[in-house]
């Protein structure tokens, strides 16, 4: 029994973080329509810019931080150079991204070296509930991953822009006909989503070693949550981060832990069959 | 917003291209000119290791081949059907694997361990592709078999007895002699790679001609019209992606022996990525195209002799600017330079 609380605790953290990567991949794809398969590179850029400031002494809040605004600058630059090029036509997005993947990769490789690097965690020690006894650390993760999303989702609920993006995941040319600006919330929408991987780097950093190839592993876990969520859909995305991040804990803690990565990749591939529509059967954007 | 007809128009005639037919007199000029030269620039450069036979050049030539073998098969699917595969590298390695686990637990030769690898390929991937393909637009396949490529080499890494586990597996055996030809040497197999080349080109060409291929087109022009015109869409686009996996996995189980060596990095994410990065800048659907985009890919970074970080860097760069400003790639760029009378592909 205590194993089993244990193991749930753990699942629900590793879920908070991939729930965060997955509402970025969700919100960018469902309701600009641009398909960036580059989004762990920006996870991995924040884990590295989570990785520079605390090596300059900076507590790790300030790394987290610095690590979301820069990604979002990231991502804002990205949107305006190359991917509003590609609007409306989400494999050319995917192909754009092939290439931004090779390049950001390439030249992180050369320029931090491809040797893993490894955050002091914020907190250390554990803390005991009667007979759990939880890492503090991952507490922290699984708290700050919840602030995020909960605070997104009150974004997207009560502030403007927020109402804005849920206008147009209803009705592209309706929002547009109340007098909406799509494509500058189309903007905002990929600078949040960017900012969000950002964030999630840092909470990767302060719990995976960091390399120059650890992109992919995000992407294709946020991939499989928004896929398995309904494409676009918030509360989906969320959802099926935190049933990702229970199922791989209990999968590798009683089942094989070297399969980890790829129990996401069952259950999705039970999901397109028996759930094609996505968890909440929004199947496409629903906010 | 370019009108919705203009898509169904396009995809109708791609379909009713039998019934006008009146292409034969066009194939006899031009085209057919440019497209003799570009054949006969093939064969010279598959016959160039021959004739300028040091180690190195046998070595590009039989790697050239066989990447150009991958491009040519996931045109296939990706070309015609117009569907993302990114699993290619994955089927590759399988390939790779299957054949050489095969011969070693199973005491089959080369050549027998072919079938039954072939058919495991196939299976694979029908398995992945029906749950992913019955979606139309593309972007669950894409999905499904960037998540699944990753779970290969998973699988891979992870099975130590069966392949050795990180490490790989070493190799030494070679295919028995067929005609003469001795594949224990690097010759031997670089005309084992460039005929695994020209087949795929053939069967590429046949599908393409076929009434399979035209329907393939218009699933990729517009899904719900192929539909509407009695195209089972589903079928036909899970039968292009385990064509193109065969053959994926067929030129893997001649870069085993090749090479001497498998390891799960054959089917990392990135190479699959590569592939993709070839036929996007050779030219998606078009013949040439995959052979462009090989030379590009494996030529380029040997003439830069650079470190690989940039070669990779710079590959990235080409793809980007190609995506944004030659979307019809290198093929479609030489073809608008020679008129070829109709628009063929895209």
């Amino acid at each position: 029994m205590l194993d089993f609380v244990q193991t749930s605790i753990d699942g629900l953290m590793v879920g908070g973080l991939y729930a965060t990567v997955a509402l970025g991949i969700t919100l960018v794809f469902g309701l600009v329509g641009i398909l960036n398969f580059a989004h762990g590179q920006s996870v991995m850029l924040g884990a590295y810019v989570t990785f520079f400031v605390v090596s300059a002494g900076y507590p790790f809040w300030l790394g987290a931080l610095f690590a979301a605004i820069a990604m979002g600058l990231f991502g804002a630059l990205l949107e305006r150079a190359v991917f509003r090029r590609t609007l409306g036509d989400p494999l050319a997005g995917l192909a754009v991204s092939l290439g931004i993947i090779m390049i950001v990769e390439n030249l992180a490789a050369a320029a931090f070296s491809p040797d893993p690097r490894f955050v002091d965690p914020p907190v250390s020690g554990s803390v005991q509930i009667g007979p759990l006894i939880l890492s503090s650390q991952r507490l922290l993760v699984l708290f700050v991953s919840v602030v995020l999303i909960g605070g997104f989702n009150l974004f997207l609920q009560r502030a403007t822009l927020g109402k804005a993006i849920r206008a147009m995941a209803q009705s592209r040319e309706g929002a547009a006909l109340v007098g909406v600006r799509v494509p500058m919330i189309s903007r905002a929408i990929f600078t949040i989503g960017s900012a969000l991987a950002g964030a999630a780097g840092a909470l990767y950093a302060s719990l995976f070693a960091i390399t120059p190839y650890m992109g992919a592993t995000p992407l294709t876990k946020g991939f499989i949550l928004a896929a398995l969520g309904g494409l676009g859909s918030v509360p989906g995305a969320i959802a099926a981060g935190f049933l990702l991040g229970l199922a791989e804990s209990f999968g590798s803690r009683y089942l094989s832990a070297s399969f980890r990565d790829g129990y996401g990749f069952i259950i999705l591939i039970f999901a397109l069959l028996f759930l094609p529509t996505g968890l909440f059967g929004a199947g496409k954007a629903r906010v | 917003m370019t009108g919705k007809v203009d898509d169904l128009g396009r995809a109708a005639a791609v379909v009713r291209e039998p019934v006008r037919g009146g292409a034969s007199q066009k194939i006899l000029t031009l085209f057919s000119l440019v497209q003799f030269a570009g054949l006969l620039l093939l064969g010279l450069l598959l016959l160039a290791p021959l004739l300028y036979g040091s180690r190195y050049v046998v070595y590009l030539g039989t790697l050239l081949a066989l990447q150009a073998t991958l491009a040519v098969s996931l045109n296939i699917v990706m070309g015609y059907a117009g569907q993302f595969a990114l699993a290619h590298a994955a089927f590759y390695g399988f390939g790779a694997y299957a054949s050489a686990i095969f011969i070693r637990d199973y005491d089959m030769t080369f050549w027998s361990s072919l079938p039954p690898t072939a058919c495991l390929a196939a299976a694979l991937a029908a398995a992945v592709g029906y749950p992913s393909m019955r979606f139309t637009g593309g972007i669950h396949f894409a999905l499904i078999t960037f998540a699944f490529g990753e779970l290969l080499r998973l699988v891979a890494a992870n099975l130590h007895g069966l392949t050795g586990g990180p490490q790989g597996m070493q190799l030494s055996y070679a295919p028995v002699p067929v005609l003469g030809i001795d594949f224990g040497s690097a010759r031997g197999m670089y005309y084992l790679a460039a005929g695994v080349l020209a087949l795929s080109m053939i069967i590429a060409k046949l599908i393409r001609r076929s009434g399979f291929g035209r329907s393939l087109l218009a699933i990729r022009e517009d899904e719900v019209l192929a539909a509407s015109l009695g195209i089972d869409v589903t079928a036909h686009k899970v039968a292009a992606f385990s064509i193109a996996s065969v053959i994926a996995a067929m030129a893997g189980a001649v870069y085993g022996p090749f090479v001497g060596f498998v390891s799960p990095e054959m089917m990392s994410a990135s190479d699959s990525i590569s592939v993709v990065g070839m036929l996007i800048v050779g030219g998606i659907g078009t013949t040439s195209g995959p052979i462009i985009g090989t030379l590009v890919f494996v030529g380029l970074p040997e003439l830069l002799r650079v470190a690989k970080l940039y070669r990779l860097v710079v590959l990235g760069l080409i793809i980007v600017v190609t995506v944004l400003f030659v979307p019809k790639g290198l093929a479609g760029l030489f073809g608008r330079m020679i008129p070829t009378g109709p628009q063929r592909g895209r």
